[in-house]
């Protein structure tokens, strides 16, 4: 490289194909999704958070809460379950097609579904479906999600760019000292719960690392009668008698935010089947 | 810039033309280093004492953590690594610093900066884009501040008489462009015209890859470079032979062409092309890390292994070996299957301060060693302080990322095994004591650094307003006094 | 990249020749770049946006979509049975005693026409009506009407065909005329409204 131009030249080139790749590339590209439908219904995906919710990203952003979580779940791979729905006109057939797949069956009317296979790949649930349908029976493939972040109960599905639609600034995080919280209104969508949890962590979770966040909170002496927002904390972590703690607008904010983070329905680009309920 | 002057001469009004500038930048720098690995400390008591702070909104660690990052990145590296290169673009084109007002003025902008920077983030008012935490003013303030410093760099470069590039000139003039470029895309795309969704983490990627690896790359090896060949003035200098000057320019095209593709992490919740394209980007980055080794490796065997006294060469050896090993360690967070398991535990915090304090500053800190006692006539305060800061660094770094990057294996391993949540975290503590030992060690180090720096300024202060008064009474003895003194500290310094 | 250099005729050094690129380096590069193309070959989806990991390719991806038709009509009732309907008539559509009269082989159910059963979660049911031969007299508040066409015909359906029941599906567009018909209706009373409504 002969000058000062050729070096100019070598960076503006090697910086602006990444450039046009990177930034203007998924600009282009994500830069215009929007709300999709959840896959198998007519619901539309994501809506907006609720106002508190959207005021509490901003404490979030606020207490650099991204510095301990992420919000991201990673998919390692998808798998199938094999779910038997009818038995038909043949039981006995489907029943020795479903003890070929290495599955038993009981008679009761009710003991319909029953997933005959869990966690195998699509080929060899298609193959199933077919001998089960041929002997005359009904099976569906439930697609499932599979990974550590998915078995830890963190999420359901891997994350998408859909699931940030909203989002202003994006909190994807870049480190797990703490649990993932892409989904955390799934699974602790309590607001009282993490109210608790923000002013004393350890009151809700044994042996949490969380630094507690008691600036969010005011201890106020008790007037004519308790605060109904006031926290009902356990006596290690209760203030002194004659005192309450009241959450401040920006910790009811953050709880309402927390409470907001759901990512847990079907789309096309991160299918998957959604348990139903069985109480 | 009288040709027929000894050059002995020469040089030191050369070397004299950068001393304010260079007191601005490396003081204000020595300062925030300071400042940053205070806050870093600090932020790590709330992982042994976890209520620790818990009243106080300005020291939760969300808030401490980005401010230490960016008190050292912006506060120090980047100043520092400015003025070294304006002393290096000085050198190598045997002139004065042309345009030194520019400099001054930029590195008194950028410190404002810094401050509004990290005041703002500890009231709570972080942008909450990891690296890219200051507010408008701040980074407004900042990007000003580089263009001036920028200018006046350029303008040095161009009054070369050697047409001929140094290896370095390459690294250096590319990471001035480079900074401008990324800084301002990534500001404007997020703070400006901030764009949706997972685009603002797309962008963020983007720029903490070609800032935090391939900037910091460029700067901290044109720095190596220069001292590895050594300068046109540099008796000992070997200069590069058409091996080491073919593997330099393979190892810089390769860094700019690839290094500018990594950063978008293996599982992010992208579009699959995303992550699969940087993952190429980070496997072909593994050149620029293994040429740049056996560049520095030849260096070594052809000038002898000198026992390290933490002059300039050493620092630059051990920083050398940083960027080797955190540059493995980047291209291993990008890799897939071993990327996922790696990278949202401690193990890419690691990476990132080992390429900051391991290579840059410890590069950047050599650097400025050896040259602030020819910029300013005379020896360092504290000679034997800065080889004690060489090996505090050193030990520092090495039981501060050290520990927390096996800690972050241990931890990503743990996470994949689905142990229970509270196991992982409790296994990863012993390592975070250690690291924050090490913590403790770069502190000190970055102490005794600042008060060299500080010393040599106070010294020439003093010496300043002594000749001053020394003038008043007898102005034509005084200006003799001074050519000879001058005259005497080059000769010393060298 | 190399000729870069070699062809560069300022030097006042000989040009650098080929015997400065030592040959690891090299092989280095195309092995790296080999891989890389096979890899981003393997795993981009060809930047198609709608393809994330672990899925390879929009092939891939629509292997795992869920089947369109009655399967996932079925699937979708069955979700929604589940978080609207099961908590009173049970998941294997027994019913509760006191709350809900079981689904399960009800008569107003398995009638061949949809229209009562389309009406009921649409506006709700007061008043006693007789399921499989007990009086049952509960109200049941119009749980369906948030619904979508679509979600309500699955629901329906599902509820048609589950546990032995055997009626034939509801398309979305049934409901919708249903709906045209029941807007702003109160509640259907008793076992006379519900017979009043054309089966």
């Amino acid at each position: 490289m002969k000058n000062g131009f050729h070096v100019f030249l070598a960076a503006f080139v090697a910086l602006g194909i990444s450039w046009l790749g990177f930034v203007l590339g998924s600009i282009l590209q994500l830069g215009v999704e929007g709300q999709a439908t959840v896959l198998q219904s007519s619901d539309l995906y994501p809506v907006q958070r609720p106002g508190a919710a959207t005021m509490g990203l901003q404490v979030y952003r606020a207490e650099g809460c991204a510095a301990c979580h992420t919000e991201q779940i990673r998919q390692e791979g998808v798998a199938c379950d094999v779910v038997l729905t009818a038995m038909g006109n043949n039981p006995a057939a489907v029943k020795k097609a479903v003890a070929g797949l290495g599955a038993q069956i009981s008679d009761a009317t009710n003991a319909l579904p029953k997933t005959v296979l869990s966690r195998v790949s699509k080929a060899g649930a298609d193959a199933a479906t077919a001998s089960i349908s041929s002997a005359g029976g009904t099976a569906e493939i439930h697609i499932v999600a599979t990974g550590p972040d998915i078995a830890r109960g963190w999420g359901v599905r891997g994350s998408v760019a859909r699931d940030y639609l909203w989002d202003d600034p994006v909190q994807l995080g870049n480190l797990r000292a703490g649990p993932d919280l892409a989904n955390v209104g799934a699974r602790l969508g309590n607001v009282t719960w993490q109210l608790l949890h923000l002013y004393a962590p350890q009151s809700v979770v044994k042996g949490s690392a969380m630094p507690p966040f008691r600036f969010l909170f005011r201890v106020e002496k008790i007037g004519g009668a308790p605060s109904p927002d006031a926290l009902q904390l356990p006596k290690p972590f209760a203030p002194a008698p004659g005192y309450e703690v009241v959450p401040t607008r920006d910790a009811r904010n953050l709880a309402a935010y927390l409470v907001s983070l759901h990512a847990d329905v079907p789309l096309f680009e991160a299918p998957f089947t959604p348990e139903v309920s069985t109480k | 810039m009288n040709p027929t002057s000894p050059e002995s001469q020469t040089g030191a009004t050369n070397a004299a033309s950068c001393r304010v500038p260079f007191l601005a930048l490396f003081g204000g720098g020595a300062l925030w280093l300071v400042v940053g690995l205070t806050l870093a400390i600090l932020a790590s008591l709330t992982f042994h004492k976890p209520d620790i702070f818990a009243n106080c909104a300005w020291l939760t660690y969300g808030r401490l953590q980005p401010a230490a990052n960016d008190a050292i990145v912006y506060g120090f590296c980047v100043p520092a690594a400015l003025g070294v290169i304006l002393w290096i673009f000085c050198q190598l084109s045997e002139s004065e610093l042309l345009l030194p007002l520019l400099p001054i003025v930029g590195a008194n902008l950028w410190h404002l900066g810094v401050f509004v920077g990290l005041i703002e983030i500890l009231i709570g008012g972080s942008t909450g884009f990891p690296s890219l935490e200051f507010q408008r003013g701040g980074s407004v303030l900042l990007f000003a501040a580089f263009l001036l410093i920028a200018i006046s760099a350029f303008a040095t470069f161009g009054a070369r008489r050697r047409r001929e590039l140094h290896p370095s000139h390459w690294f250096l003039l590319a990471a001035l462009f480079w900074f401008p470029w990324i800084y301002s895309t990534a500001n404007l795309f997020l703070m400006a015209w901030p764009v949706r969704g997972v685009c603002q983490a797309v962008v963020d990627w983007w720029f903490c890859a070609n800032f935090l690896f391939v900037w910091t790359a460029l700067a901290g090896i044109g720095v190596g470079l220069f001292y590895l060949f050594g300068g046109p003035n540099d008796e000992e200098a070997t200069g590069p032979d058409d091996n080491q000057r073919f593997l330099t320019l393979f190892s810089f095209w390769t860094l700019i062409l690839f290094g500018a593709w990594c950063g978008i992490p293996q599982g992010a919740p992208v579009p699959a092309w995303l992550p699969a394209l940087s993952a190429v980007g980070a496997a072909l980055t593994i050149l620029p890390i293994l040429t740049i080794a056996s560049v520095a490796l030849r260096a070594v065997r052809t000038r002898g292994a000198a026992p390290c006294r933490g002059g300039p060469r050493c620092s630059i050896l051990f920083g050398t070996a940083f960027f080797v090993i955190s540059g493995i360690m980047f291209v291993a967070l990008g890799c897939p299957h071993i990327g996922p398991v790696i990278e949202l535990t401690w193990f890419a915090f690691a990476q990132t301060q080992l390429q900051i304090l391991g290579f840059l500053t410890i590069v950047l800190c050599g650097a400025i060693c050896a040259l602030m006692p020819r910029v300013m006539g005379f020896d360092l305060v504290f000679p034997r302080l800065a080889r004690v800061r060489h090996w505090l660094f050193i030990s520092g770094i090495v039981l501060f990322a050290g520990a927390l990057a096996v800690g972050g294996i241990l931890q990503g391993l743990k996470l994949q095994s689905l142990a229970p949540f509270a196991t992982v975290t409790a296994s990863v503590l012993p390592f975070y004591r250690v690291s924050t030992t090490g913590l403790l060690f770069l502190w000190l180090g970055a102490l005794l650094f600042a008060l060299n720096i500080f010393g040599m300024t106070l010294k020439w202060k003093l010496a300043r307003l002594h000749s001053c008064l020394a003038w008043l009474r007898a102005p034509e003895e005084t200006i003799a006094a001074a050519d000879t003194a001058a005259a005497a500290g080059n000769g010393r310094a060298k | 990249m190399s000729g870069n250099h070699s062809s560069n005729p300022s030097s006042c050094r000989p040009p650098a020749n080929r015997s400065g690129a030592p040959t690891w380096m090299l092989v280095l590069t195309l092995i790296l770049g080999y891989l890389g193309g096979v890899y981003f070959d393997h795993h981009s989806g060809w930047f198609s946006p709608a393809v994330y990991s672990p899925y390879s390719s929009s092939t891939e991806l629509a292997a795992y979509q869920p089947k369109s038709g009655a399967q996932a009509m079925a699937a979708r009732g069955h979700l929604l049975y589940g978080q609207i309907c099961a908590a009173c008539h049970s998941d294997d559509g027994m019913g509760k005693p006191g709350q809900a009269p079981p689904l399960a082989g009800s008569e107003w159910v398995n009638e061949k026409g949809f229209h009562r059963v389309a009406e009921i979660p649409q506006i709700g049911l007061t008043g006693s009506i007789p399921v499989k031969g007990q009086p049952w007299n509960s109200t049941m508040p119009p749980m369906g009407a948030g619904l979508s066409d679509a979600d309500l015909a699955a629901v329906v359906t599902y509820v048609r065909s589950a546990w032995g029941n055997h009626a034939p599906p509801v398309t979305a567009s049934d409901i919708k005329s249903v709906r045209s018909t029941v807007a702003g209706h109160p509640a259907i009373s008793g076992a006379a409204g519900l017979k009043a409504i054309a089966e």
